[in-house]
């Protein structure tokens, strides 16, 4: 288990709605929040949250860190090219800092989700969904009851899990 | 380059677009005034977040947000 993730916009706008969202940092010692990331949030809600977190030292901000930049950078431009939707420059960034960092990537964007299949540079980074956090809190006891909570956070998020996303936990739903 | 997986991917937003367009409140986004009703239609298209939020003049959370709880946009990928 990662001791450090590092979250793009896509999780943090879900997450922050969600009613036990301090249930993360049994997970993880500190999130990490890009300040690409940080930069297009602009809502009370995700905002509080983000503040809650940073005065907690729970989430971090990470710095601009010129080579990771710079591969965000190439990655993005080469997914641009593929007939999939492409990974942009906050989820690129997420990627290469997961890399090389090894600390899991926290996400629900396409781009990133399929990057991270498809592209072999990749295959090493930890992509976790809330889905997949979700999972993991109910097998350490955080939760009661994986399919419950799940429910919990779909109604309180509007997120939807696909049969092909939970197929994977089919035996624990 | 894993081809299969790309194309199991492109298979999987092709099914995301579908349960978007499904669910999506449409009386409600053919409602809205142009810059918004192109940018939900956008989202719906493509669940690009970030370029919607840019058409319409939001904020990306403030979009996702408008999208979700207004336009009953899920959001699947």
């Amino acid at each position: 288990m990662s001791a450090s993730a590092v979250a793009d916009t896509s999780f943090l706008i879900d997450w922050a709605r969600y009613s036990r969202s301090k249930l993360l940092f049994k997970l993880f010692d500190v999130v990490f929040i890009p300040e690409s990331v940080l930069a297009e949030l602009r809502s009370e809600r995700t905002l509080t949250w983000v503040a809650q977190g940073l005065e907690e030292g729970k989430l971090a901000v990470l710095p601009e860190l010129p080579d990771a930049s710079r591969e965000a950078l190439q990655l993005v431009a080469r997914s641009r090219r593929l007939p999939v939707r492409p990974v942009d420059y906050p989820e690129a960034y997420c990627l290469v800092v997961g890399r090389e960092l090894g600390y899991a990537v926290l996400t629900e964007n396409g781009g990133a989700l399929a990057v991270r299949d498809y592209d072999p540079n990749f295959a090493s980074v930890e992509v976790l969904r809330a889905l997949d956090i979700l999972y993991r809190l109910w097998k350490l006891g955080h939760v009661e009851s994986f399919r419950r909570e799940l429910e919990v956070y779909e109604r309180e998020t509007k997120r939807l899990y696909t049969a092909r996303d939970l197929a994977k936990y089919g035996d624990a739903l | 380059m894993d081809e299969r997986k790309l194309r199991e991917w492109v298979e999987r937003l092709r099914e995301a677009r579908e349960v978007r367009r499904r669910f999506a409140n449409w009386e409600f986004i053919k409602s809205q005034p142009p810059k918004l009703r192109i940018a939900l239609e956008y989202f719906v298209e493509t669940g690009d977040f970030r370029t919607a939020a840019a058409l319409a003049g939001m904020g990306a959370d403030e979009f996702v947000d408008f999208a979700r709880l207004e336009a009953g946009i899920p959001l699947v990928y």
